[in-house]
C-alpha cells in the first residue's frame, strides 16, 4: 500500500466549508451547538474530538492590491489532523490505540482507547482531544473506512476547488511543487509549502497532509516549527536517570552515615 | 422531531431511516437539551501588521485534560518511590540500626503505590478499562513505562511487605522483593517529570532537562518529611529528618534553576509570574524554607534539651517543632507539583507562548 495523504492548496479554498460537513456527515459526527463566535466566518474556532475538518479564515490586506473595496482579503484554510510521519499522539499512546494504516495514516482505535488523555498534549498541532461526555480520544480516520472501498476521503470529494487533493503522497509532492511556483510568480512571493518537505519539519518528519500556506502558519493558527515531543527523549530520560542516580547514593551515604555513627 | 436535531442525538439521523455505522457513530453523547442559536459579543479583530500576530489568541494546541488527580499522583507516587529508595538503602547498609525504618517505608511505598494507582484510574476517561496500561510497553511513552513501573513497583513492595522480616525463605524473598522495589524507586519518583517534559505545552518542554530532577528532589524530600512522622522513634528518624532536609534544599536549588531555564524564553515562564500559578510557587518555595528553618530549629532545640538535662531531645518542643517542620515540608512538595501542573494549564492556552518558543529555537520551518 502506498502512502496517502492531503495536498491543501489554501490559495484555491472559499470557504464554504463543504469539506466540514462531508466530514461531519460521513463519519456521523455530532453537532456541536449553533454558535456565532464572531470570529469573521470561523464559528467552529479548533479541531476537537468532534469537529475533525475545521476551515479558518483570517483578514488580511490582498495581496497585489486586489481584494473588495476595503483592501481586504480572506486567508482561508481547511485545517485537518496532518497524519505526521513522525506522529506524537501514536509516540505517547500508552495502550496501543493509536496506529498506523497501511495507507501510512495515524487511526485512534475507539475499542481500545481508555481516555489517558496524553495524546492530548503530545499533539504539536492540537489536533486530537479527549470527549467528556464519552471519554476517549477522537480525531480524523483519513476516512479509513472509505478508503477500504478504494473510495477518497468525504472531504476531499465534497471539496467543490479542488482544495482538499487527495492520493499518493508523491504525486501530491510534485503538484505541489508546480502550483507553489505558479503561485509565487502570480504575486505571492510569501507563499511557501509548510509539512511537504522532511528536510525542512524535522520535528513530524514531515506531514502526509501538508499545504500551500500564502503567509506564516501563525495566521493558520498552525505551530512554526512543531516537534513531536520525544525528540527530547535523550536529554530528559537521561537526566532522570542521573537524578534517580543521585537519589540512590544519597540514600545509601545517610544509612552507612547512620550505620557508622 | 422538533427543529433539524432531535433532543438527544446531534446527529440529524432518524433511526428508522439511517443506520448508525460510521466511525464516530459510537461515540457516546450526554443528554442535552438540543441548543439554541448562541452568539459571541463581536470584538476587534487582530491587526496583521503587527509582528506577533495570532489566530485570534486561539492557542495552536490543546491544554491538559487531567484534573486534580494527575499532580496529587505526581505527589503521592514520589514519595512512594522515594520511600522505596530510602528503605532499600537502609536495609543494604544499616539493617539493624534502621530496621523499624526499613519496614514503615515499605508500607509507605504500598500505600503511596495504591493511592496513586488509584488516582490515576479515576482521571481516566474510561476508567473500567485501565488495564489497557499493560496492553503495549511503549518506550517512546514516558506514561507507558510510567504505568509499568508502577505496576512493578506495587507488586514489589506487596511482596516487600507481606514477606519481609520473617524466617527462611519467606523473608529473604521479601529482601529481594524490597531491593526490587528500591531500584524501581528512583525511575518511579523521577518519570512524572519526564512525562510532563514529553509534551507540547511550552512550561513543561521547555524546562525538559531540568524537570525531571526537581521532581526527584521533591519526591525525596517529602518522602522524607513523611517518614520523620510516621517511622518509629530512633534512628530511623533521624535518617528520614536528614533526606527530608536534603531534599528540600535540593528541591529550593533545581526549583531555581528551573525557572531560570524556562524564563529563557520569557513568555514561557509567564504563568509563574502572575496568576494562580505564580502564586502556588512563590508558595512552595515559602513552605520548603519553613520546613527548613523547622528543622533546624528543632536540631537546636533537642541540643539544648540534651545538654541540660543529660537525655536526647525527642520529646517536648523539639517533637512539635519538627512535626510542623514536616507539615510545611509536605505541603511544600504537593505545591509545587500543583504550580507546575497549573501553569502548563495556563502556558498550554496562551498562544504566544508556543509561538515565541519554536521561533527562538529555529527561526520557523515550511
Amino acid at each position: 500500500m502506498s502512502q496517502k495523504g492531503f495536498f491543501t492548496d489554501t490559495t484555491v479554498c472559499i470557504g464554504c466549508k463543504a469539506c466540514e460537513v462531508a466530514c461531519k456527515q460521513w463519519n456521523q459526527l455530532p453537532a456541536d451547538g449553533y454558535e456565532l463566535s464572531a470570529l469573521s466566518y470561523d464559528n467552529t474556532r479548533q479541531l476537537g474530538a468532534s469537529t475533525w475538518r475545521h476551515v479558518s479564515f483570517m483578514e488580511r490586506a490582498a495581496p497585489g492590491g486586489g481584494g473588495a473595496a476595503d483592501g481586504l482579503a480572506w486567508l482561508m484554510s481547511s485545517d485537518v489532523c496532518k497524519h505526521c510521519a513522525r506522529a506524537g499522539c501514536l509516540e505517547a499512546c500508552p495502550t496501543g490505540a493509536i496506529i498506523r494504516t497501511e495507507h501510512d495514516s495515524v487511526y485512534v482505535q475507539p475499542d481500545v482507547c481508555n481516555g489517558c488523555g496524553y495524546c492530548v498534549v503530545s499533539c504539536p498541532f492540537g489536533v486530537i482531544d479527549r470527549r467528556e461526555d464519552d471519554g476517549r480520544a477522537w480525531k480524523c480516520t483519513l476516512c479509513y473506512d472509505r478508503l477500504q472501498d478504494g473510495l477518497e476521503p468525504a472531504c476531499a470529494k465534497a471539496c467543490p476547488t479542488d482544495s482538499i487533493q487527495f492520493g499518493p503522497l508523491d504525486l501530491l509532492r510534485w503538484r505541489a511543487r508546480e502550483r507553489l511556483a505558479e503561485v509565487q510568480a502570480g504575486g505571492q512571493p510569501q507563499a511557501h509549502l509548510y509539512g511537504a518537505d522532511p528536510d525542512r519539519q524535522p520535528g513530524t518528519g514531515g506531514l502526509n497532509a501538508f499545504f500551500l500556506l500564502a503567509d506564516r502558519p501563525e495566521l493558520y493558527n498552525l505551530p512554526p516549527d512543531p516537534q513531536a515531543p520525544s525528540v527530547h527523549a535523550g536529554a530528559s530520560w537521561g537526566s532522570m536517570a542521573l537524578a534517580a542516580i543521585g537519589l540512590a547514593g544519597a540514600a545509601l551515604g545517610l544509612a552507612a552515615w547512620e550505620a557508622g555513627a | 422531531m422538533s427543529g433539524p436535531l432531535s433532543q438527544t442525538d446531534r446527529r440529524g439521523i432518524d433511526p428508522a431511516l439511517g443506520a448508525l455505522i460510521g466511525e464516530a457513530a459510537g461515540m457516546r453523547l450526554a443528554d442535552r437539551p438540543a441548543d439554541g442559536v448562541r452568539t459571541t459579543t463581536p470584538r476587534a479583530l487582530p491587526v496583521l501588521s503587527e509582528p506577533d500576530p495570532t489566530y485570534y489568541d486561539l492557542p495552536p494546541i490543546k491544554p491538559p485534560v487531567w484534573v486534580w488527580a494527575v499532580p496529587a499522583y505526581f505527589f503521592v507516587g514520589g514519595v512512594a518511590g522515594a520511600a522505596s529508595v530510602l528503605s532499600g538503602a537502609c536495609q543494604l547498609l544499616a539493617p539493624r540500626r534502621a530496621e523499624g525504618l526499613v519496614r514503615r517505608a515499605r508500607q509507605l511505598a504500598l500505600a503511596g503505590d495504591v493511592a496513586g494507582s488509584a488516582l490515576l484510574v479515576y482521571d481516566l476517561g474510561r476508567p473500567s478499562r485501565f488495564l489497557h496500561m499493560l496492553r503495549v510497553l511503549r518506550p517512546t511513552s514516558p506514561m507507558s513505562v510510567g504505568s509499568w513501573l508502577l505496576a512493578g513497583s506495587g507488586a514489589a513492595n506487596t511482596a516487600a511487605v507481606l514477606l519481609g522480616g520473617r524466617p527462611g525463605l519467606a523473608g529473604r524473598l521479601g529482601g529481594a522483593a524490597g531491593l526490587l522495589a528500591a531500584g524501581l524507586g528512583g525511575p518511579l519518583a523521577g518519570y512524572t517529570g519526564v512525562l510532563l517534559a514529553h509534551t507540547v505545552v511550552p512550561l513543561w518542554s521547555a524546562g525538559h532537562r531540568a524537570l525531571p530532577p526537581l521532581f526527584v528532589a521533591s519526591a525525596a524530600g517529602s518522602a522524607g518529611w513523611a517518614l520523620a512522622l510516621l517511622a518509629p522513634p530512633g534512628p530511623g528518624r533521624q535518617i528520614a529528618r536528614r533526606l527530608a532536609v536534603g531534599g528540600t534544599a535540593a528541591e529550593l536549588v533545581l526549583g531555581r534553576a528551573w525557572e531560570r531555564t524556562v524564563g529563557r524564553v520569557p513568555r514561557v515562564a509567564r504563568p509563574l509570574r502572575a496568576g494562580r500559578a505564580a502564586r502556588l510557587w512563590r508558595g512552595s518555595q515559602v513552605l520548603a524554607a519553613g520546613a527548613l528553618l523547622g528543622a533546624g530549629l528543632a536540631v537546636l532545640a533537642a541540643r539544648r534539651a540534651a545538654s541540660r538535662s543529660g537525655r536526647g531531645g525527642s520529646r517536648g518542643s523539639g517533637a512539635v517543632v519538627q512535626g510542623v517542620a514536616s507539615a510545611l515540608g509536605l505541603l511544600g512538595s504537593l505545591a509545587l507539583r500543583w504550580a507546575v501542573f497549573q501553569g502548563g494549564r495556563d502556558s498550554a492556552q496562551d498562544a504566544r507562548a508556543t509561538f515565541h518558543l519554536q521561533r527562538a529555537r529555529s527561526g520557523g520551518a515550511a
